[in-house]
C-alpha cells in the first residue's frame, strides 16, 4: 500500500465513521437533536473526531447511561456501513467507545 | 456540513453559569414544583419534568414564571417561542422581575437544531435549574412525531443529567409525545361556578407524590399563580387582640375589613342573607358571624345569636369572652339555642314552642337588649336552619314569623343576617326579602363566598391573619 492510497483510505474511514456518528446520533436524538449535539461539539459532520474527547463530550451533555446508549448506536451504524457482523468486534466486559473506535480503525486499515 | 455554533440571543457562558457555577444545582430539586402548587408536603422524589397544559388565556405562563422564579436569581430560563420578552413583560408586570433576573431566550424564528443546542449550552454547566418552553407546540408542530418524540427524549436526557427542571407549557388539549415522558402534567381550566369564572387545576400525573386530590382552585391575583388547599380549620388558640371597626358612613360595620369591602357593611334595618350548601364547615360559618357580633359588643351595642344545629356553644363563649370580655358578653349578648330543651325551659316556653312563640321570646329579647345597647340597635344573626329543624311541621308558619321579623326590623335601626340552608323549602321567600344575599358553599375543598345582592366575584375564605376573622381573596 503506498502513501497515497493509505492517506486516501484513512479518508475514507474518516468519512465513514464521522457519517455514523451522525447516523448514531440521528437513530436516537432525530435529525436535530444530532445536529444540535455537533454544533454544540463543534464537530464538523465531515471530520473524523477524536473518540476519547468525543466521549467526554458526550458524557458532559447526557450522563453515562444516555452516553453509552449513543456511542453504541455509533458502532452499530458504523459496522453497518463497513458491512461488517458486529460479533467481529468480540466485545468482552464494558463497553468502551474510544478503545471499541481504535479497534475497528485499525482492522479497517489491516 | 456546518460546525456553526448557532448564535442565540445574547447570551454567553458566563451568562449561563452565572455566579454559584458548580454548586447547588440539585438544591430543591425534589420540591420546587410540589411548593409552587402547595403540594410540596406529598412530594416523595423530584418532578424534573412538567407540561402545563390548557386553553389561551388559563394562566400557564404566569404559572410556569412562579416556577421559574423558585429556581432562584440567574438559575432559569425562559424559551419563549410566542412573544418578545417586552411584550411578555407588559402582559404580566407582577413578573417583571423574573424575566429580567432569568436567562430569556426568544425563538420565534429559530428551528429545533438551534434551541436544542441553546439547551446543551444551558444544562451542560449544571448550574441552570430551570427551563421553561412557552410553549413547546410552537417548536414541536414543525417536526414530525418521530422527530418531536426524539427532540423531547433528548431534552429529557439533558435534563436528567443536568438535574434541571424542564417546564413545557402547551395549549394542545390532546395528548401528545411528551404526555408519556414527563413527570407532571397538569392542565388549568377556567370553569363556571355560580354564573362566575373560576380558575382550576387538574393533576393528571405528578409522579412521586402522593395526590391527596386532583383538583384545585388558584387565583391570577395582582398576576401571581395563588393555589388554595383545602379549608383548614383555624386555630382560636391564636387569636389576636380584637380591633373595633367603626360605623362605615351610616351603616354598622361587619367587625371585618374583607366582610365590609364585599358588601360594603350593613345598613340599619338590613337582612343579609347568606346562603349556604351542606359541605360548608362550621368554623367558615363562625368567621362570618362572630366578628360582627364581636364588633357590636365592642361598640357598646347588643346581639342575639341563634346558632346553626351542631354549633359548640361553648367554643363560640369562649371565643367571645376573649375577644369582648366575659362581662360584656353576659350583660349584652344573647346567645338562644332555640334546638335545646334546656333554653326553651329557661325561657319558660314549652318543649313544643310554636313559631309565634320563639318570636315572642326573640322580641322580649331583643327589646331587654336593646335597652343595654348605647344606641339602641340590635344585630340578630339566626340560623334558619334551626328554626326549621324545630318546625319542619309547620314551616308556613315559620315564613309568616320570619317575615313579619324582617319586616318589622326594616323599620328599626337593627341589623340582621340569617344563614340559610341552599335546600331550604322557604329559601326563596326569605331571599326576596333580604336586602342582600350572599352564598357560602365549597368547591375542592375551598371555601368559597360571592354576593348575589350586591353582585360581587368570587372569593375564596380562609384565616390568614386571625381565627375568628375571615380573609377572603378574589378568584381572577
Amino acid at each position: 500500500m503506498n502513501s497515497l492510497s493509505a492517506t486516501s483510505e484513512e479518508e475514507d474511514f474518516a468519512t465513514t465513521f464521522a457519517s455514523a456518528v451522525r447516523g448514531g446520533l440521528d437513530k436516537v436524538l432525530g435529525q436535530s437533536g444530532a445536529a444540535a449535539v455537533l454544533s454544540h461539539m463543534t464537530v464538523a459532520s465531515s471530520t473524523f473526531p477524536d473518540p476519547a474527547e468525543f466521549h467526554k463530550k458526550l458524557l458532559a451533555l447526557f450522563g453515562p447511561q444516555a452516553t453509552l446508549s449513543l456511542e453504541r448506536a455509533i458502532v452499530k451504524d458504523l459496522m453497518r456501513r463497513l458491512k461488517w457482523a458486529l460479533e467481529l468486534l468480540s466485545i468482552e466486559g464494558a463497553f468502551d467507545f474510544s478503545a471499541t473506535m481504535h479497534k475497528i480503525q485499525k482492522r479497517a486499515k489491516s | 456540513m456546518t460546525t456553526k455554533r448557532p448564535k442565540l440571543g445574547s447570551l454567553t457562558q458566563k451568562d449561563i453559569q452565572g455566579d454559584t457555577a458548580g454548586s447547588g444545582a440539585e438544591d430543591l430539586a425534589e420540591t420546587r414544583i410540589a411548593t409552587v402548587l402547595g403540594l410540596r408536603q406529598f412530594t416523595q422524589r423530584p418532578v424534573r419534568t412538567l407540561l402545563i397544559k390548557g386553553l389561551a388565556g388559563t394562566g400557564k405562563t404566569i404559572l410556569a414564571l412562579e416556577i421559574l422564579k423558585a429556581a432562584g436569581k440567574g438559575k432559569g430560563a425562559y424559551i419563549s417561542s410566542r412573544v418578545p420578552k417586552e411584550l411578555l413583560e407588559s402582559h404580566i408586570p407582577a413578573m417583571k422581575d423574573t424575566l429580567d433576573n432569568q436567562n430569556f431566550l426568544d425563538i420565534r424564528l429559530e428551528d429545533a437544531t438551534s434551541v436544542l443546542d441553546f439547551v446543551m449550552q444551558l444544562t451542560e454547566p449544571k448550574t441552570v435549574r430551570t427551563i421553561v418552553f412557552d410553549s413547546w407546540d410552537g417548536l414541536a408542530k414543525e417536526l414530525d412525531q418521530k422527530e418531536r418524540l426524539r427532540a423531547e427524549k433528548t431534552l429529557m436526557a439533558l435534563a436528567n443529567n443536568s438535574g434541571a427542571q424542564l417546564i413545557f407549557v402547551s395549549e394542545e388539549p390532546g395528548a401528545t409525545t411528551i404526555d408519556y415522558l414527563v413527570d407532571g402534567i397538569l392542565e388549568l381550566l377556567r370553569v363556571e361556578e355560580q354564573d362566575r369564572a373560576v380558575r382550576e387545576f387538574v393533576i393528571h400525573k405528578l409522579r412521586g407524590t402522593k395526590i391527596p386530590q386532583h383538583k384545585y382552585l388558584f387565583t391570577l391575583l395582582e398576576g401571581k399563580f395563588t393555589f388554595f388547599g383545602p379549608y383548614v380549620t383555624p386555630d382560636y388558640s391564636k387569636m389576636s387582640k380584637f380591633v373595633q371597626r367603626s360605623d362605615i358612613g351610616g351603616a354598622y360595620s361587619f367587625g371585618s375589613g374583607a366582610l365590609d369591602r364585599l358588601f360594603g357593611g350593613m345598613l340599619p334595618g338590613s337582612t343579609l342573607a347568606i346562603e349556604y350548601d351542606e359541605n360548608v364547615p362550621y368554623p367558615a360559618f363562625r368567621a362570618i358571624e362572630l366578628p360582627p357580633i364581636i364588633n357590636f359588643l365592642s361598640m357598646g351595642r347588643s346581639a342575639i345569636l341563634l346558632p346553626l344545629p351542631g354549633a359548640n356553644d361553648d367554643r363560640t363563649n369562649s371565643i367571645l369572652n376573649k375577644a369582648v370580655g366575659e362581662s360584656t358578653v353576659a350583660e349584652r349578648l344573647r346567645i338562644l339555642s332555640v334546638v335545646r330543651t334546656s333554653d326553651l325551659e329557661t325561657t319558660n316556653l314549652p318543649k313544643s314552642a310554636t313559631p309565634d312563640e320563639i318570636h315572642e321570646l326573640v322580641t322580649r329579647e331583643t327589646t331587654r337588649l336593646r335597652a343595654k345597647s348605647k344606641d339602641s340597635s340590635v344585630l340578630l344573626v339566626k340560623s334558619i336552619s334551626a328554626l326549621e329543624n324545630l318546625f319542619a311541621s309547620d314551616l308556613d308558619s315559620l315564613l309568616e314569623v320570619t317575615s313579619q321579623e324582617i319586616i318589622t326590623l326594616a323599620q328599626s335601626h337593627d341589623a340582621h343576617i340569617l344563614f340559610l340552608p341552599k335546600d331550604s323549602p322557604i329559601r326563596s321567600r326569605i331571599l326576596s326579602m333580604s336586602s342582600s344575599y350572599a352564598k357560602l358553599f365549597v368547591r375542592d375543598g375551598t371555601v368559597l363566598m360571592l354576593g348575589v345582592k350586591p353582585h360581587t366575584g368570587v372569593y375564596a375564605l380562609q384565616h390568614l391573619e386571625d381565627p375568628t376573622s375571615p380573609s377572603l381573596t378574589q378568584l381572577v
